[in-house]
């Protein structure tokens, strides 16, 4: 009996720290970075521009096509073999890791400029265009316009953010405002108006419930109930054009924002308040992009020079790598099954 | 009289010289129209063959070294039949480094389509492999789309039936063929029906003109073959309206910095020598006209085109409709809208929209352009402007981040854009009204603008420029009296001179610049021919005796009756009136005028000199020629 109940207790002592605390997802860091200073259309490309994966010796690793004009991308979340870039084109999409590609639109959608997949349903890609808003739901073989409830005119879409909480759920950063549809596309409403383009949207890791916007000139947002409703952040900077903002998957209290003219603000209250944090980089505040990557390493692509990275959020700054770089996205991904 | 023989030989010498110059750097031909249709064409041919004989020979490089060929070198050889082997060398080489856009595109399907039968298959090869491994950027403006879909089209039919996996777009020839064919059916019934984006350009009449020729030769498919030939057509009766002995004056909704000065140093003077043989080409027959030239024999320019370009012994006054480049953000039309005047006589010609922004960096609204016996190294045009400088209007057509782009501009061929002395660009802040050859453009521009004042140009070329005390400022460009009337105290700066939108540095060359720093400000220019007057005096008395009265608060203003006679009322903001009636834009028609008429929507432009007239028409995709 009394094995049976030292058994039991050492039984329910390894499990319990499974059963009260889930693993934290391993993640996997991803930036699409051009490095194509001078470059005009039609010239050739010197320079390795696209997608870097950072490999656990902190090395950035080239993946799939050397594309200067590369501006988001995104993959599937069952396989990381299914990538999709949009660039001048529109969106390409590879499904082989990265050696052959599909051009996935025609000469009605040009310029992507945001891609995003439903981890709900993972078939299902969204692309944000300079005029509205793509739909797919056979991993973009074929494009569809869902843009019923976006205005006619007003629909510059910069950013797109699935909600991961539920299939079909999006939000859209327009020249107008944030728009939300909970029917993967067919109807959007507007959740919150903007006097300037809603740059980015991010979901926090730690809470769906809790999101961030920034726009080009109209400040930051915050949402708590699912980006049903907004309200501004006043203490974040607000004068100049926010790039992007990002949570650090390793502390709810962290999140960064990038910004050109402001450079690099942080919080570590939840966005309450903001601090600056371009001591130790560059003159000029022209950072592109902020990302956190799964260790809460802080980096920030300052234009043109290279790419920066704090190991204490932001109180100290390091060069990284990728010198003369823009980095145009930041991804942290949960691992994928392959 | 007895000609002495022993001058025979040399004066053979000087003639053989003469011949082989290159135009370029020839006399200026002349401009009196060959009505010999044999004769025009046999000097036509001539022409061509100058340009493929320069080509093959090294072109600039003046080399026979088969190293340092390029793609235009080789089709003109290969079109000579000259050294084929070696060209297929060098293609296989050239390959080895594809470039990445519509620019790299074209010249590729050129060698691809002449060297069918000619290079070798290795080299053929290549250029297929090429279009298979490198991704090719389609742009992001008119002719980028129409230089990559014509290049790509062309090569889904030349190599049909091939999977998607040999593609660089991962289509296989039958989706890029549908795909490209949708694209050119398109543009080409959007610029019958509401006009052209990229209107009247100094620079990329190229891009447009080389890949039609290739379409109309090219293409498998009868009807693409007639639609692009249909649209050289239109295209080069459009460059006929608008030049003058050649030299295409503005509006433009593209040119660059050198162009909008220096009014011949453009491509389209290139095609007007070559087509119309009415003024010199420009250096190295502007680049891209090396890829016209090889199937150049195969147009035949219309007559009443000819006619059009070459006789300006008549006034006319053409009053067209084109559109503004696609607007992404901030505005309330994606592409609304231009209203173009042109109104052209023996010695100048006047031209303009009716102002806001029509393309970001490179527009250029209005000009008063003289005739120049050799256009050559002469600023021979008059015009303001407000040196707009802005993120938020790049952001409206480029879909970028706006902080760089201002910067980024300078150093991708329009190194003026935020400059405050530059002299190209349209801005939301002025509207113009033309009436014949006057123009009033008015400015109000908002406060806080980053360069709060306008530029007038005041070219080395004028000549008794002459600062009145009436507030005109008179002045005599070739045969052409001209009249400036600033609405707001100025100053001068020198003008220094672009020699290109490539152009790394500036040049003092003469010339000046009006500027004038007022937000709400206003000019005035009357021209008229010299011949209108019995003498310069004559023609100051009668520009201070006109009816003129204007004001610049709260609005600028102004009330004239113009040199013709007519009442002229505009008040920024709102619409000219003409003689108490308020000019109707929405009324105008496509193209109206005594040389080209189509209808809004009406995929049908009847091209028209004296007895002569042409029909277009894209709804039958026919072409009817009559003698009136």
């Amino acid at each position: 009996m009394k094995i049976r109940y030292y058994l039991f207790l050492g039984a329910l002592s390894c499990a319990l720290p499974v059963l009260s605390a889930p693993p934290a997802p391993e993640y996997e860091f991803f930036i699409a970075a051009n490095i194509n200073r001078n470059y005009v259309i039609g010239s050739k490309i010197v320079t390795t521009n696209g997608i870097f994966r950072r490999d656990v010796a902190g090395a950035w690793q080239h993946v799939g096509y050397n594309d200067t004009g590369i501006s988001a991308f995104a993959f599937d979340p069952r396989d990381r073999g299914v990538i999709y870039t949009t660039t001048t084109n529109g969106l390409w999409r590879s499904l082989d890791g990265g050696k052959l590609w599909r051009i996935c639109n025609d000469s009605e959608m040009t310029e992507g400029l945001d891609v995003a997949v439903d981890p709900n349903a993972p078939d299902h890609v969204y692309l944000a265009l300079p005029d509205g808003i793509a739909f797919s739901s056979d991993r973009a073989q074929h494009l569809e316009r869902r843009e019923h409830g976006l205005p006619a005119r007003g629909k510059f879409t910069r950013a797109l953010a699935i909600d991961r909480t539920r299939a079909g759920r999006v939000l859209a950063g327009c020249e107008i405002g944030i728009y939300l549809t909970e029917d993967a596309g067919k109807n959007w409403r507007q959740v919150l108006p903007t006097k300037d383009t809603v740059a980015d949207i991010q979901q926090s890791p730690h809470d769906p419930r809790i999101w961030f916007a920034v726009t080009q000139s109209a400040g930051a947002w915050r949402s708590a109930d699912g980006g049903l409703t907004w309200i501004h952040v006043p203490a974040a900077p607000g004068d100049r054009p926010l790039h992007n903002v990002t949570f650090d998957v390793t502390n709810p209290n962290r999140l960064a924002i990038g910004s050109w003219g402001r450079g690099v603000w942080t919080s570590e209250d939840g966005g309450r308040t903001w601090t600056d944090r371009n001591a130790g980089l560059p003159a000029g505040a022209r950072v592109w992009r902020v990302g956190v990557d799964p260790a809460g390493r802080l980096f920030a692509s300052v234009v043109e020079e290279t790419l920066f990275q704090s190991a204490d959020f932001g109180r100290a700054w390091r060069p990284d790598a990728l010198a003369g770089s823009a980095v145009k996205k930041f991804l942290l991904l949960p691992k994928a099954p392959k | 009289m007895k000609r002495p023989l022993y001058l025979l030989p040399l004066l053979a010498l000087v003639g053989l010289r003469l011949a082989a110059q290159p135009s370029f750097e020839g006399p200026v031909p002349s401009t009196v129209p060959e009505i010999d249709e044999d004769r025009r064409r046999a000097a036509y041919v001539r022409r061509v063959d100058e340009i493929l004989g320069w080509a093959a020979a090294g072109g600039k490089a003046t080399t026979d070294d088969p190293a340092k060929l390029d793609l235009a070198m080789i089709a003109a050889k290969i079109v000579r039949g000259e050294d084929l082997p070696g060209c297929s060398q060098r293609v296989i080489e050239l390959m080895r480094e594809p470039g990445t856009g519509p620019f790299w595109m074209f010249p590729t399907v050129c060698i691809a389509y002449l060297g069918r039968d000619r290079l070798s298959p290795e080299a053929l090869a290549s250029i297929r492999t090429a279009w298979k491994t490198t991704r090719q950027q389609r742009g992001d403006t008119e002719n980028h789309f129409v230089m990559y879909y014509a290049s790509l089209y062309l090569m889904a039919e030349l190599y049909p039936d091939e999977s998607a996996e040999t593609w660089y777009s991962g289509r296989s020839s039958a989706e890029n063929f549908a795909e490209a064919s949708a694209f050119l059916i398109k543009w080409i019934d959007t610029n019958t029906t509401v006009g052209q984006g990229e209107f009247n350009t100094s620079n990329y009449i190229g891009e447009y003109a080389i890949p039609l020729s290739f379409l109309a030769n090219w293409s498998k498919d009868p009807a693409m073959r007639q639609r692009a030939s249909m649209m050289l057509d239109w295209l080069f009766a459009e460059l006929a309206t608008s030049s003058l002995n050649g030299v295409l004056r503005g509006p433009h909704s593209r040119t660059d910095e050198g162009a909008v000065i220096e009014r011949w140093q453009a491509m389209t003077s290139f095609f007007s020598w070559l087509l119309f043989g009415n003024t010199p080409p420009t250096a190295g027959y502007s680049g891209w006209g090396l890829y016209f030239a090889p199937l150049a024999k195969s147009y035949h320019l219309p007559e009443v085109t000819y006619r059009i370009a070459t006789d300006r012994r008549g006034d006319f006054i053409q009053r067209d409709r084109a559109r503004v480049r696609r607007l992404w953000r901030y505005s309330d039309e994606l592409s609304p809208p231009v209203y173009k005047t042109n109104y052209l006589r023996h010695d100048y010609g006047v031209g303009s929209t009716t102002g806001g922004l029509i393309d970001p960096i490179q527009s250029h609204v209005w000009d008063v352009t003289w005739a120049e016996s050799d256009p050559r190294g002469k600023h021979p045009t008059m015009f303001s402007l407000h040196p707009h400088s802005s993120s938020r209007a790049m952001q409206s057509s480029f879909t970028a981040y706006p902080e760089p782009m201002i910067k980024g501009v300078t150093f991708e061929g329009k190194p003026s854009y935020d400059s405050p002395d530059k002299l190209m660009g349209s801005s939301p802040f002025e509207q113009v009204f033309q009436d014949l050859d006057t123009v009033i453009a008015l400015y109000a521009i908002a406060p806080g603008e980053r360069f709060p004042h306008i530029n007038g140009f005041f070219s080395k070329d004028l000549i008794n420029v002459t600062e009145d005390d009436s507030g005109w400022i008179f002045a005599q460009g070739g045969r052409a009296y001209l009249a400036y009337r600033p609405l707001a105290s100025y100053h001068w700066i020198p003008y220094l001179h672009y020699k290109s939108g490539w152009a790394k540095q500036r040049l003092n060359l003469g010339g000046r610049v009006l500027t004038s720093p007022h937000l709400n400000n206003g000019t005035i220019v009357q021209a008229a021919g010299v011949g209108e007057f019995t003498d310069f005096a004559a023609f100051q008395r009668a520009i201070r005796a006109l009816p003129l009265a204007f004001k610049l608060d709260p609005l600028p203003a102004v009330e004239m009756t113009t040199l013709r006679g007519n009442k002229i009322s505009f008040t920024f903001g709102t619409v000219p009136q003409v003689n108490g009636r308020a000019v109707d834009y929405r009324a105008w028609k496509l193209f109206e005028g005594p040389h080209l008429n189509a209808e809004v929507g009406g995929r049908k432009l009847t091209i028209t000199h004296g007895r002569l007239e042409r029909v277009l028409d894209f709804n039958t995709l026919s072409v009817t020629n009559r003698v009136k």
